[in-house]
C-alpha cells in the first residue's frame, strides 16, 4: 500500500503544476494573514511558536523539494515536456 | 584579550595560500580534462557565495536587533527553488547555447544585444553593488580590529593622521581586489568559466559554515545549556524575547517589510550578479541544479540553526546589543577561545572573500564587456589586444573593489550590515522584469526592458542611495526632511506622499512599479526589431529550438568571406591559437569547398560561430558588434535573403509555393512528349513564379557545344544569342562541367571576368546555372535563371527547388532523346529492309531475264536428242548455255562460265550471247568462232574484270562428227556406248578476255550411236558435301554410264538429283549448268516427242 502511494504521489510531483501550487502554498504561508497564526508569544517546550513554526516549515520544504527533484530524476526522458506545453 | 596581529595576519595568509593552491589545482585538473568542480555539491557550495560577511556577522545582528524576520534572506531563496527546474534549467540552457557570460550579457542579449541596455545594466550593477562591496570591507576591517585591537596600539609606525580604521580597511579592500585578480583574471578565456574560482569558493562555503557551526555550538552547548535554556532565560529577561520573535507589532517588523524582504531575496538569489555567475556561467551541468534545490536550502537552513541562540546568547553574555553583529567573534574572544575566534574570523574571512571575489570578476567581466568593448570595437583590432583586454580586466576589479571602500567611507558607520546588503538587494531586484518577462514573454522588447531598468534604477537610487548618503550625513538633512527644494511630494522616503512604509519596501514599490510598467507599456506599444525577434526565439523557444527551426538561412553576407579572415578576427581578442583550436573544431564536420571555403550558405552559421566564441571572451552584444564591424570593413554585410516563396514556412520542410511548382512542372512534364514544348513551358512556369527576368535552356548537342534550345521573358542578344562551349572560364561551362550548380547573388562581386562582364553589361543583378542532369548523371544542358533586380536571390531551398525543375527535365530530354534514337533506328531498319526487297526483286526479274536468255528448249534435229539445264545459286549467275543450228546437220552447242555471280557477270553473260549468235551464224569453225569472240569481248572483259571459260561444240549429226574448241573451261564427259568409263575430250585454248590475241586448238572427234556428251560447268563437279568432299567427275561418269540407257533428259534429271543428294542440306555454292545430248540411231517422230522442250 505504501509502496502505491509513493508512486502516485511521485507521478503527480513530476507535474509542473505541483511545483507551481507548493511554491504558491509556500508564498501563502510565509505571508499576512497565514504567519498572523503562529504570530503570538507562546512557546513550545520552551521554544518561541513562530521560530519554531519557521524552523520547522523550512525543514519540510527542504523534504518536499528533495521529494520532487526525486520524482523528475525518475522521469528524466519527460524533462522537457513541460516546457513544451 | 585581543590576539596578536601576526598570529591572525599569518593564520589568514596561510589560508589565502591554501586558498590559491585549491584553485590551481582545479585549474590544472580542469585542463587535464577532469573537472574537480563538476559535481552538484561543489555546485551547491558555489551558490552558497550568497552567504556573505552579511549572513555571517550581520544576521546574529539582525536577530539581536529586529528579531525573526533575518530568516527572511534564506526563506525567501528556498521558496523560489521551488520555480529552479524550470526557471533556471532555462536560463542555463540559453546561457550555454548562447555563450553568456554575465547577466548584463544575458538580459542585452534576449533584447536584440543591445549595447546600450548592456551599458546600462553594468552601471546599475556596479553602483548597486557597491554597498554590498562596502559592507564585506568594513566586516573584514571590523573583525581584524576586533581581533588584534585597534593596529596602531600593535604597529603605531604605521599610522600618521589617518583615521583610525582607513589602513585596515585600505588592505582589506587591496587584498580582495589582488583575490579576484589572482582567482578570476589570470588570463583571458574564451569563456568565462573559472574552475578554480569555484573551487576556492566551494571550499570558503565549506569554511563558513564548519566555523559557524562551531561557533554555534558552542554557545549553544558550551556557554549555555541548548536551545530551551537560551529562550527560557531571555524571556525571563521581560518582553525582549517576545519582541524579538513575533511580528507586526509596536516597534517590530510590519508584515509590509516582510513581505518585501522575502521578495527581494527570492529575487537576489539569481539576479545579483555574483549569484547569475555561479549558478548560471560555472554550471557545469543541468542535472546539478536538481541536487542544489534542496542541497542550498539545507545548507542555509544549518548555517542559520544557531543564529538565534547566538544571538540571544550574546544579548545574555553582554547584556545588551551593542556590537550584535560581531558576537560569533566577540562571544569566543570574551570566553577566552582564541582558537575558536581564530576560526570564526576565517570563515567571516571566508564569506567576505568569496563575495568579493566572485562579484568583482562578474562585474568586471560586464564592465570590460559593456562599458570598454564597445570603444575598443571601434578601434582597428591590434595583435595586443588580448593583452590588453585582460589587463583592463584586472583593472577593473580594482575598480569594483575600491568603489565599494570609497562607499564605505563615505556611508561609514551608519548602517547595520544588513541594511546595507538590501541597498543592493533592491538595486539588483530591477533586473527582475526583464528577465524573467525576457525568457516567457513573447513581446517583450528592447525599449521596454530599457524603460523599465532605467526608471527602476532612478527610483531605487532617489528612494534608497541617496537616503543613504544624507544619513551619513554627505548630503544635507534637510532633503530628507522637507524634500529637495523644500518640495514635500519629492521626499525620499515620502515619495509622492506615500508615508508610513519603511524605506525598503517605500523604494521596492516605487521602483519596481515604475520598473515593470515601463517593461509592460513599451513592450506592448512599440515594435521588435529583426534581430530582436531572433533573439526572442533563441531565448524563449530554447527548449523547442532545435524541433523546429527555419531549416534554413534567411541572412546572407553581400560578399564573401573567407574562413581566414574569421579566424584572423577571432585571434585578435582571444588570441591566435584559441582561434585556431575554435575553428578547427567547428569545421571538424563541415563541408569546404574546393577553394578552402565554405558555400555561401554556411557563411552564416560561421558568422554566428565567430560571434558566439567572441562573446565568450567579450560579451554578446560586443561580439555582434566586433563582427559586424569587422564585415562592414571588408566590404561585405548580413542582408536578409530575398524571400522567393513569399512566406517563411517555419516548420514543414518545403513551402506550399515549392510544392506547388513542383506539382506544375511535373504535369508539364507528362502532358507532352514534345521537348520543346516541356521546356517552353517550364520556363514560363519558373519565370512566372519566380522574379525573374530571364530563363534559358541550353542542351549540349553533337559538337559538344551548349545550344539555346529555349527560353522565356525578355530576349537578351547577349545571352539567348549565344551558345557557350563548356569551358571552367565561365560559370555555365563551370556548372556542366563539375555538374553542380553554380549562382552569384550579386554579380558586383563576381570572380570571372567574362561573366563580370557580360552581366554589367546586361544589368542582371544575380544568376544561377543548374545543370540538367539526373543524379548520378553527367547533364545533358543548363538552365539558366536571371535577374535584373534581385540581389541574394538564390537561397538554399530555391536552388534546390530549381535542382529539382532541371532533375526533372533531364529526365524528360533523356526520355526524348531515347525515343528520337529508337525511331531512327527502326526507321533505317525498314529503309533497309526496302532497299534489300528492291534489289531481291530486281534479282529475280534479272533472273528472269537471264533465264530467258537461256534457249527455252532444245532444237529438234533428227539423230540426237539434247537436254540443258540452269541452276543458278543466286537470283543472276553467270552460267551460259546455248544451240545454234548450223545448216541442215550441223549443231553447234556451246557453254560458258562467266567468272563471279554479279550482275555485272550477268550482263557480260547477256553480251556474249548476242556476239556469240551473231558469229554462230557465220561460217567460221568452232576455233576461229572462240578467238573471234575473244577479240570481241576482251576490252569489255578486261574494263570489268571478269573472264569467260567456253567450250564450243560442232555435232554433224550426218558423219556424226564432234569438232571442239576450248576456252579453258573444263573437258565434257564422253560415254561412249557399251563402256564403262568416260573419256574426257579437251583441246588447247585461254580463257576468254584474258589476252586479245589467243590460239585456239581446234579437235574433232568421232561419235557412235548410243554416245552421251556431257558439257557441265565446274558448279556440279566442286559442289561440296558437309565433309567437304567434291562430287568430282567420277561420280559424273558414274552417272552417265548408270543411266546410258536413258534419255538426254533423264540423264540431266538423274545428274541434278544426284547433286542434290551429295549436297544434302548445304547451301548451293555455284552455279550448276549443263547440256547433255545423246547420238541416236533413227531420228524419228517418236524420238523426238519424247524429248520435250524442258526449262529448268
Amino acid at each position: 500500500m505504501w509502496l502505491r502511494f509513493w508512486n502516485g504521489l511521485f507521478k503527480r510531483l513530476q507535474l509542473r503544476e505541483s511545483w507551481v501550487i507548493f511554491f504558491a502554498l509556500g508564498t501563502i504561508m510565509l505571508n499576512y494573514p497565514f504567519v498572523q497564526i503562529f504570530n503570538r508569544t507562546d512557546t513550545v517546550g520552551g521554544i518561541p511558536l513562530l521560530y519554531l513554526y519557521f524552523m520547522g516549515g523550512w525543514v519540510i520544504s527542504i523534504f518536499v523539494i528533495y521529494l520532487f527533484t526525486r520524482a523528475s530524476s525518475l522521469s528524466g526522458d519527460h524533462q522537457d515536456e513541460g516546457e513544451q506545453r | 584579550m585581543i590576539l596578536s596581529i601576526e598570529l591572525v595576519t599569518g593564520v589568514s595568509l596561510l589560508y589565502i595560500v591554501f586558498l590559491f593552491m585549491v584553485a590551481y589545482y582545479a585549474d590544472k585538473k580542469r585542463e587535464a580534462g577532469k573537472s574537480i568542480i563538476a559535481n552538484p555539491i561543489v555546485y551547491t557550495l558555489s551558490i552558497a557565495v550568497y552567504h556573505t560577511t552579511w549572513t555571517f556577522y550581520g544576521s546574529v545582528g539582525k536577530a539581536a536587533t529586529t528579531g525573526i524576520d533575518f530568516l527572511l534572506i534564506y526563506l525567501g531563496p528556498t521558496l523560489i527553488a521551488f520555480s529552479w527546474w524550470f526557471l533556471l534549467r532555462k536560463i542555463v540552457r540559453i546561457a550555454k547555447e548562447n555563450n553568456i557570460t554575465s547577466i548584463a550579457d544575458f538580459i542585452s542579449s534576449r533584447y536584440g544585444k543591445s549595447q546600450w541596455l548592456g551599458a546600462i545594466i553594468t552601471v546599475i550593477a556596479l553602483l548597486g553593488i557597491m554597498p554590498y562591496i562596502a559592507l564585506q570591507l568594513k566586516a573584514v576591517s571590523s573583525t581584524f580590529d576586533i581581533l588584534c585591537g585597534y593596529p596602531y596600539v600593535q604597529l603605531p609606525l604605521l599610522h600618521g593622521n589617518f583615521p583610525l580604521s582607513l589602513h585596515t580597511n585600505f588592505f582589506a579592500a587591496i587584498i580582495l581586489a589582488v583575490f579576484g585578480v589572482i582567482f578570476g583574471a589570470r588570463r583571458l578565456v574564451s569563456s568565462e568559466r573559472h574552475e578554480g574560482l569555484v573551487a576556492a569558493v566551494a571550499v570558503e562555503s565549506v569554511v563558513k559554515l564548519a566555523a559557524f557551526l562551531s561557533v554555534g555550538i558552542y554557545v549553544t552547548y558550551g556557554l549555555f545549556d541548548g536551545f530551551g535554556d537560551i529562550f527560557s532565560r531571555i524571556s525571563s529577561q521581560g518582553k525582549l524575547l517576545d519582541h524579538l520573535t513575533t511580528l507586526g507589532g509596536e516597534g517590530e517588523t510590519s508584515y509590509a517589510r516582510w513581505f518585501s524582504t522575502l521578495y527581494l531575496a527570492m529575487g537576489a538569489i539569481i539576479l545579483l550578479p555574483r549569484q547569475f555567475h555561479v549558478m548560471v556561467i560555472e554550471n557545469s551541468n543541468e542535472e546539478h541544479i536538481k541536487k542544489a534545490m534542496w542541497l542550498l536550502p539545507a545548507y542555509m537552513f544549518l548555517i542559520n540553526l544557531f543564529v538565534m541562540p547566538i544571538a540571544l546568547g550574546g544579548i545574555l553574555q553582554t547584556g545588551g546589543i551593542l556590537g550584535a553583529d560581531f558576537f560569533v567573534l566577540t562571544l569566543p574572544l570574551r570566553n577566552g577561545h582564541s582558537w575558536l575566534t581564530l576560526l570564526a574570523f576565517l570563515g567571516g574571512f571566508s564569506a567576505a572573500a568569496g563575495m568579493v571575489m566572485v562579484e568583482s570578476v562578474a562585474i568586471s567581466t560586464m564592465i570590460l564587456n559593456h562599458l570598454l568593448m564597445p570603444i575598443i570595437v571601434s578601434l582597428n583590432p591590434r595583435p595586443w589586444f588580448p593583452r590588453l583586454l585582460i589587463n583592463l580586466k584586472r583593472i577593473s576589479i580594482f575598480v569594483v573593489v575600491l568603489l565599494g571602500y570609497l562607499y564605505q567611507t563615505v556611508v561609514g558607520e551608519t548602517f547595520m550590515l544588513v541594511n546595507m546588503g538590501l541597498i543592493s538587494f533592491a538595486a539588483a531586484a530591477q533586473f527582475g522584469p526583464a528577465l524573467i518577462g525576457g525568457l516567457y514573454w513573447r513581446r517583450g522588447n528592447k525599449s521596454g526592458a530599457l524603460a523599465g531598468i532605467i526608471l527602476g534604477f532612478l527610483f531605487w537610487a532617489y528612494t534608497l542611495l541617496i537616503p543613504s548618503f544624507i544619513m551619513s550625513g554627505w548630503l544635507s538633512k534637510s532633503i530628507l526632511d522637507q524634500g529637495p527644494f523644500g518640495i514635500a511630494l519629492l521626499k525620499p522616503t515620502e515619495l509622492f506622499g506615500l508615508a508610513g512604509f519603511d524605506i525598503w519596501t517605500h523604494s521596492v514599490f516605487w521602483s519596481l512599479l515604475f520598473n515593470v510598467g515601463a517593461y509592460l507599456a513599451c513592450s506592448i506599444l512599440l515594435d521588435q526589431s529583426d534581430r530582436e525577434r531572433d533573439q526572442m526565439r533563441k531565448f524563449v523557444d530554447v527548449f523547442k529550438a532545435k524541433a523546429n527551426g527555419v531549416p534554413w538561412e534567411t541572412k546572407r553576407m553581400s560578399k564573401p568571406v573567407t574562413i581566414m579572415q574569421f579566424v584572423t578576427l577571432m585571434s585578435k581578442f582571444i588570441g591566435e591559437e584559441q582561434a585556431h583550436t575554435a575553428i578547427a573544431e567547428y569545421l571538424g564536420n563541415r563541408e569546404i569547398n574546393e577553394q578552402g571555403g565554405v558555400s555561401e550558405f554556411e557563411l552564416p552559421k560561421l558568422k554566428r560561430f565567430t560571434e558566439k566564441t567572441l562573446a565568450g571572451s567579450v560579451g554578446a552584444a560586443a561580439a555582434g558588434a566586433i563582427v559586424e564591424s569587422y564585415l562592414s570593413d571588408l566590404g561585405t554585410r548580413m542582408e536578409p535573403v530575398y524571400d522567393i516563396f513569399s512566406t517563411v514556412q517555419a516548420s514543414l520542410a518545403e513551402s506550399r509555393e515549392a510544392l506547388y511548382v513542383r506539382l506544375r512542372a511535373s504535369e508539364i512534364m507528362n502532358r507532352t512528349l514534345d521537348l520543346q514544348i516541356i521546356m517552353d513551358d517550364l520556363l514560363n512556369l519558373v519565370l512566372k513564379e519566380f522574379k525573374l527576368d530571364l530563363a534559358v535552356i541550353r542542351l549540349i548537342d553533337g559538337s559538344g557545344m551548349l545550344r539555346v534550345r529555349s527560353y522565356s521573358g525578355k530576349g537578351i542578344a547577349g545571352i539567348t544569342g549565344k551558345d557557350w562551349e563548356p569551358e571552367s572560364e565561365t560559370y555555365i561551362g563551370e556548372a556542366f562541367l563539375a555538374n553542380r550548380i553554380q549562382f552569384v547573388n550579386d554579380t558586383q562581386y563576381i570572380a570571372k571576368p567574362i561573366s563580370r562582364e557580360l552581366m554589367k553589361r546586361e544589368g542582371i543583378k544575380s544568376f544561377a546555372h543548374i545543370p540538367i542532369a539526373r543524379k548520378g548523371e553527367q547533364p545533358l544542358g543548363i538552365m539558366s535563371v536571371f535577374s535584373k533586380g534581385i540581389v541574394g536571390l538564390f537561397n538554399e531551398p530555391f536552388l534546390n527547388l530549381l535542382e529539382s525543375l532541371a532533375g526533372q527535365l533531364a529526365q524528360a530530354v533523356k526520355i526524348v532523346k531515347e525515343m528520337e534514337e529508337k525511331e531512327r533506328e527502326r526507321a533505317q531498319k525498314e529503309r533497309a529492309l526496302l532497299d534489300h526487297a528492291r534489289v531481291v526483286n530486281e534479282m529475280e526479274i534479272a533472273k528472269q531475264i537471264q533465264l530467258s536468255l537461256l534457249p527455252s528448249s532444245p532444237p529438234t534435229l533428227p539423230g540426237i536428242a539434247i537436254a540443258g539445264r540452269c541452276q543458278p545459286a543466286t537470283h543472276v549467275g553467270g552460267d551460259y548455255y546455248d544451240f545454234f543450228l548450223h545448216g541442215e546437220h550441223g549443231l553447234d552447242l556451246v557453254i560458258a562460265d562467266v567468272s563471279g555471280h554479279s550482275v555485272g557477270a550477268a550482263l557480260i553473260m547477256a553480251e556474249t550471247r548476242s556476239v556469240l549468235r551473231a558469229q554462230a551464224s557465220s561460217d567460221k569453225n568452232v576455233d576461229a568462232i572462240l578467238a573471234t569472240l575473244n577479240e570481241l569481248l576482251y576490252d569489255d572483259l578486261t574494263a570489268a574484270e571478269l573472264f569467260i571459260t567456253m567450250f564450243y561444240v560442232r555435232f554433224n549429226t550426218e558423219n556424226r562428227i564432234l569438232s571442239y574448241a576450248n576456252a579453258g573451261h573444263n573437258p565434257p564427259l564422253v560415254h561412249r556406248d557399251g563402256m564403262t568409263t568416260c573419256t574426257e575430250i579437251d583441246a588447247d585454248g585461254l580463257v576468254l578476255g584474258v589476252r586479245r590475241e589467243v590460239f585456239f586448238e581446234h579437235r574433232s572427234i568421232s561419235l557412235q550411236e548410243g554416245d552421251i556428251v556431257l558439257l557441265y560447268t565446274d558448279g556440279i563437279t566442286e559442289t561440296q558435301n558437309r565433309e567437304g568432299e567434291f562430287f568430282g567427275s567420277a561420280r559424273l561418269c558414274d552417272i552417265l554410264a548408270a543411266n546410258r540407257d536413258r534419255s538426254a533428259d533423264e540423264v540431266v534429271e538423274a545428274i541434278l538429283r544426284e547433286v542434290g543428294t551429295f549436297c544434302g542440306e548445304a547451301p548451293q555454292n555455284d552455279d550448276i549448268s549443263m547440256v547433255a545430248f545423246k547420238v541416236l540411231s533413227v531420228p524419228s517422230v517418236d524420238d523426238i516427242n519424247e524429248s520435250p522442250p524442258q526449262m529448268v
